[in-house]
């Protein structure tokens, strides 16, 4: 079920015969899921998915037109190209329209793992059926979620650019809660290589921060010194990469923007130990080797010492502006040139301060800042002289993600660790590391545990 | 305004057996593409449900389902995008030793149903040596019929051009507005053609749409380098393309581009405690928070409590938990008119229905499924299995969830007269809850000034934060039926691997008092605010 490259090639030729536009872009892709959901120390739901699909985006006299099937026999990409056809026909004219890409040349990112792709059924139940018996072993109620996800295909243009790509995707998480409901504990961590996936630790560390949040207590909210474990900055800084649209920044509405149409490109809008690019080729997370409109992705540098090195434009707009296309990002790696700190040091080097695991059901409330509200959830500890006090209840925070990696406010930057945003379920991860920052809005406390 | 379900177009009987003469696929005839979709579903079906049951499970079904989608994107005079897409596909749902299976592909062919339905089987028999306590089901009673979503014009008949010329037209109502710099408006169109089948012996067939129009109106201020955005206030809703003429969206446009103007100059709201007068169009998405999910019965079993969360209601609390104020009445509703979970029948043959949530101000029911109805000795269940695709788990989704309005005939001006210091919302903002639906803090579009019992100028930067059951404890006012919409989600998130539904949220005018607000412009102490215990 899964496209080859070969397949592909022929697929994309196909619905190209089929069209009779002036420029023509075709696409198939197919994928399979394999996952299984766990609850309350029991198994809840589980199943496989396989599918394909396939789209085309033409342009006739400078009209647009796309559709998409998950059929891919002759009958339906014709009927599919006919439907985007006859959009196009009676479409006003695409004016950010750019010529399809003629041949590019990529270099090959390595993001699929045979084995992963190929799980047994046998060896994941036994995985789960592992972990619930650690649960019950230590009196907590477990529950999570295993997903592999096996991905290929490609596109074609009519102006003869080919390309195919294939990648593999294995995730776990676990929560684990204690009986009386007072205590939980969560993990998450995904690799393309599930030999790379530690299932072990995952359960430990849910359990683990479970039976050590147990008598959690409750301190007025305030702002506060907080350590922030990998797990909780993915969570806060899973959209940041977005933010960097030269556009938005250009046309007045983002936080990048200046008065009078001019940008903070160059300036040194966050502290100098924060470094955040995208390369497509990190052996730990590898990103897509095609970007924005299909050109062959670079290693791009967002910020550098704190510096906004690059905001990014999409084709049209790079014309626009007389600017190249942005080659990503691709993926997020956040990365410090100065001394890394662990965790512990981090605690140590604390007189008062808050440690958080995990945010949640984070939500924007201000663009022009950069602004988000949520809630800790699933660990919170209060650290006093150096050394963890006591576990907290949860908080709501009012924080801008910009002004909380500004100037002066990151203390200290851990070891980044492949870590994906918890509200994505372990289907996206970036690199990033554990920080100790100066200044942390918490604005009301929750009950929930 | 809840709707009579004999009003609806539906044929339902009672059926005695899996050979029962089925109606004829409700597909849209003239619907692009129709012959590629036209396979003998019962066919399939037969042997889908004989070889599950041959290979030892206790129950199946087979959903065989297609979806279409028609999407369209505009910024100020310019289309971005027009797509049209197509999904068709089955899906096998197995319960074997007490342990669900399910399986699912999009080549639909005899072939394909029989190694999809032993991939179930095997994945069931793989996981159910770990399965310590077995699913089981309340029954449901055999049914063979067909639901529509009434609607007066397909979405799916009306040309491209027609929807880029009124989505056009909204941006220019936008754009004439001295001061609005861009304006960005959409417009999707989702149709739903269900086929379920069941061992124990339903056939149904179902043909659901909905539609989500929308729009943004920007104004950027060069000089101070500050923007504001407004929103529409109309939400997605069941219904056909008469949802562009029924409402008038160029207007709506227009004054929305005057609110983003008027909004760079606005007050920013001082912090404090204020009475709010919530209008439909912002209170539906708080009672999908905080009334919704809290009521949802696999949240309050731990069954979510991965992702989604857990509940502060649990089973103990039903019929005794003070939830809200003595006028404080929520229905579920899943043939409510215009209701975006409306149907004739869950994903496992459960009719649509009403009940009670919320009674008086007391918590006494949850949305239930079989497999849920079971666990708590229950003998029959509400009906809100859902599956957003042929290839996803179905799992328990909400239904539409409404706040009764007033008896009396009560405006949105009489609300307002009893209040000395509030402020009046419009519109869904940010959105954030805790996942055990507790402490919530939500924004909106637009904000206006109530100084003793008039509305005046307009704020800007208001969240409101509370706790839910506080919050509806201090709702002493609801406007009558003439203030009463049915706004609604079309994306809702939940359940791993994540799925979305849609759902409306029934709901008046209403008042609530004493609720903190923050100011959400965020300074080196942004939001910073009393702590709301």
């Amino acid at each position: 079920m899964l496209l080859t490259e070969q397949e592909t090639k022929a697929f994309t030729e196909k619905i190209l015969s089929f069209v009779k536009a002036d420029d023509v872009s075709a696409g198939v892709g197919s994928d399979k899921l394999s996952h299984l959901r766990f609850a309350g120390n029991n198994i809840l739901t589980s199943g496989n998915r396989v599918s394909r699909n396939a789209n085309v985006t033409v342009w006739v006299g400078g009209k647009r037109g796309a559709a998409s099937t998950n059929d891919l026999d002759d009958a339906s990409l014709k009927d599919m190209v006919e439907r985007a056809q006859k959009i196009a026909a009676t479409a006003p004219v695409d004016r950010e329209y750019m010529p399809t890409l003629g041949k590019q040349e990529y270099k090959p990112v390595n993001g699929y793992v045979e084995s992963t792709a190929n799980l047994s059924l046998s060896d994941r139940a036994k995985a789960i059926g592992s972990i619930i018996a650690d649960c019950e072993k230590n009196g907590v109620i477990g529950a999570g979620f295993h997903a592999t996800r096996v991905q290929a295909g490609g596109s074609l243009s009519k102006n003869g650019n080919f390309e195919y790509e294939r990648s593999t995707n294995v995730s776990l998480s676990t929560t684990a809660r204690t009986s009386d409901g007072q205590s939980s504990g969560y993990f998450l961590r995904s690799h393309f290589d599930t030999a790379k996936l530690d299932t072990k630790r995952i359960a430990e560390e849910a359990i683990r921060k479970a039976l050590e949040g147990r008598g959690a207590r409750t301190i007025d909210p305030g702002t506060y010194t907080v350590i922030l474990e990998p797990q909780a900055v993915a969570d806060l800084m899973g959209n940041l990469g977005f933010l960097f649209n030269a556009r938005n920044a250009e046309e007045g509405r983002s936080v990048f923007s200046l008065p009078g149409g001019k940008t903070k490109l160059g300036e040194k809008m966050f502290d100098e130990k924060v470094t955040i690019y995208s390369d497509p080729w990190n052996a730990e997370l590898p990103g897509s080797q095609s970007a924005q409109g299909g050109i062959p992705a670079q290693r791009i540098t967002l910020v550098k010492d704190g510096v906004v090195e690059t905001l990014t434009y999409n084709r049209f707009w790079a014309k626009q502006k007389g600017k190249e296309p942005t080659p990503g990002p691709v993926n997020t790696v956040f990365w410090t040139s100065g001394q890394t700190n662990t965790v512990d040091d981090m605690i140590k080097s604390t007189e008062r301060g808050i440690l958080v695991g995990r945010f949640w059901y984070i939500r924007p409330t201000d663009q022009r800042t950069a602004s988000s509200t949520g809630l800790t959830r699933d660990g919170v500890w209060l650290i006093e002289n150096g050394k963890i006090a006591y576990p907290l209840r949860n908080f709501r925070f009012n924080q801008s993600v910009t002004q909380m990696l500004g100037p002066g406010n990151v203390l200290m930057v851990g070891r980044s660790e492949r870590v994906g945003g918890s509200e994505g379920g372990g289907s996206n991860a970036s690199l990033l590391p554990a920080l100790k920052l100066k200044a942390f809005n918490f604005t009301s406390q929750s009950e929930a545990v | 305004m809840n709707f009579s379900r004999r009003e609806f177009v539906k044929t339902a009987g009672v059926a005695f057996g899996a050979a029962a003469v089925l109606p004829s696929w409700v597909y849209d005839a003239h619907a692009a593409g129709e012959a590629l979709f036209n396979v003998n579903k019962d066919a399939l079906a037969d042997a889908a449900l004989a070889t599950a049951k041959r290979l030892g499970a206790s129950y199946a079904d087979i959903r065989i389902n297609r979806y279409r989608l028609e999407a369209v994107n505009t910024r100020e005079r310019q289309v971005l995008n027009v797509s049209s897409g197509q999904n068709f596909g089955f899906g096998v749902r197995v319960l074997v030793n007490g342990t669900w299976g399910f399986a699912a592909s999009p080549l639909v062919t005899a072939e394909e149903v029989q190694r999809v339905t032993k991939e179930a089987v095997e994945i069931a028999k793989a996981n159910a040596p770990y399965q310590k306590k077995k699913i089981d089901l309340v029954p449901t009673p055999k049914v063979v019929g067909t639901w529509k979503t009434p609607l007066e014009r397909d979405p799916f008949e009306v040309p491209a051009d027609e929807k880029t010329t009124s989505l056009l037209k909204i941006n220019e109502a936008a754009l004439g507005v001295a001061g609005v710099n861009f304006v960005n408006s959409s417009m999707a169109w989702v149709n739903e053609q269900k086929y379920l089948a069941t061992s124990d012996g339903s056939r149904i067939e179902q043909h659901l749409v909905r539609g989500n129009p929308s729009f943004s109106a920007t104004a950027v201020n060069r000089t101070t380098g500050d923007f504001q955005a407004v929103n529409s206030l109309r939400e997605a809703q069941s219904i056909g393309y008469e949802y562009m003429s029924k409402h008038d969206w160029a207007a709506e446009a227009k004054t929305a581009a005057e609110h983003a103007v008027m909004k760079l100059t606005a007050p920013s709201v001082k912090p404090g405690k204020y009475d709010l007068i919530l209008h439909p169009s912002h209170l539906f998405l708080t009672i999908h928070e905080s009334v919704g999910h809290p009521t949802e019965l696999d949240r309050a079993l731990l069954w979510e409590a991965n992702y989604a969360g857990t509940s502060f209601l649990t089973p103990d609390k039903t019929g005794k938990l003070q939830f809200g104020s003595k006028i404080v009445n929520f229905v579920a509703d899943r043939t409510q008119k215009l209701g975006l979970a409306s149907v004739g029948w869950d994903d496992e043959g459960v009719p649509g229905q009403e009940w009670n949530l919320v009674k008086d101000g007391v918590f006494v029911d949850w949305q239930t499924t079989r497999d849920l109805a079971k666990v708590v000795g229950r003998n029959k269940s509400y009906g809100c299995l859902h599956a957003d695709s042929w290839g996803s788990v179905p799992f328990p989704r909400m239904p539409n969830v409404s706040l009764k309005p007033a008896a009396g005939n009560v405006s949105q001006d009489d609300l307002v007269a009893g209040v000395e210091n509030g402020i009046l919302i419009y519109g869904r903002g940010s959105y954030s809850i805790d996942q055990q639906r507790y402490n919530f803090q939500f924004g909106g579009q637009t904000f206006w000034e109530i100084k003793n019992g008039k509305v005046g100028g307009m704020l800007r930067d208001v969240a409101y934060q509370s706790r839910t059951t506080d919050f509806w404890g201090s709702c002493d006012g609801l406007g009558g039926q003439s203030t009463y919409e049915i706004p609604g989600s079309f994306n809702d998130g939940k359940g791993e691997p994540g799925q979305s539904n849609a759902v409306s949220h029934g709901c008046p005018v209403a008042r609530f008092r004493n609720i903190n607000v923050l100011n959400t412009a965020s300074s080196p102490n942004a939001g910073q605010m009393e702590d709301d215990h």
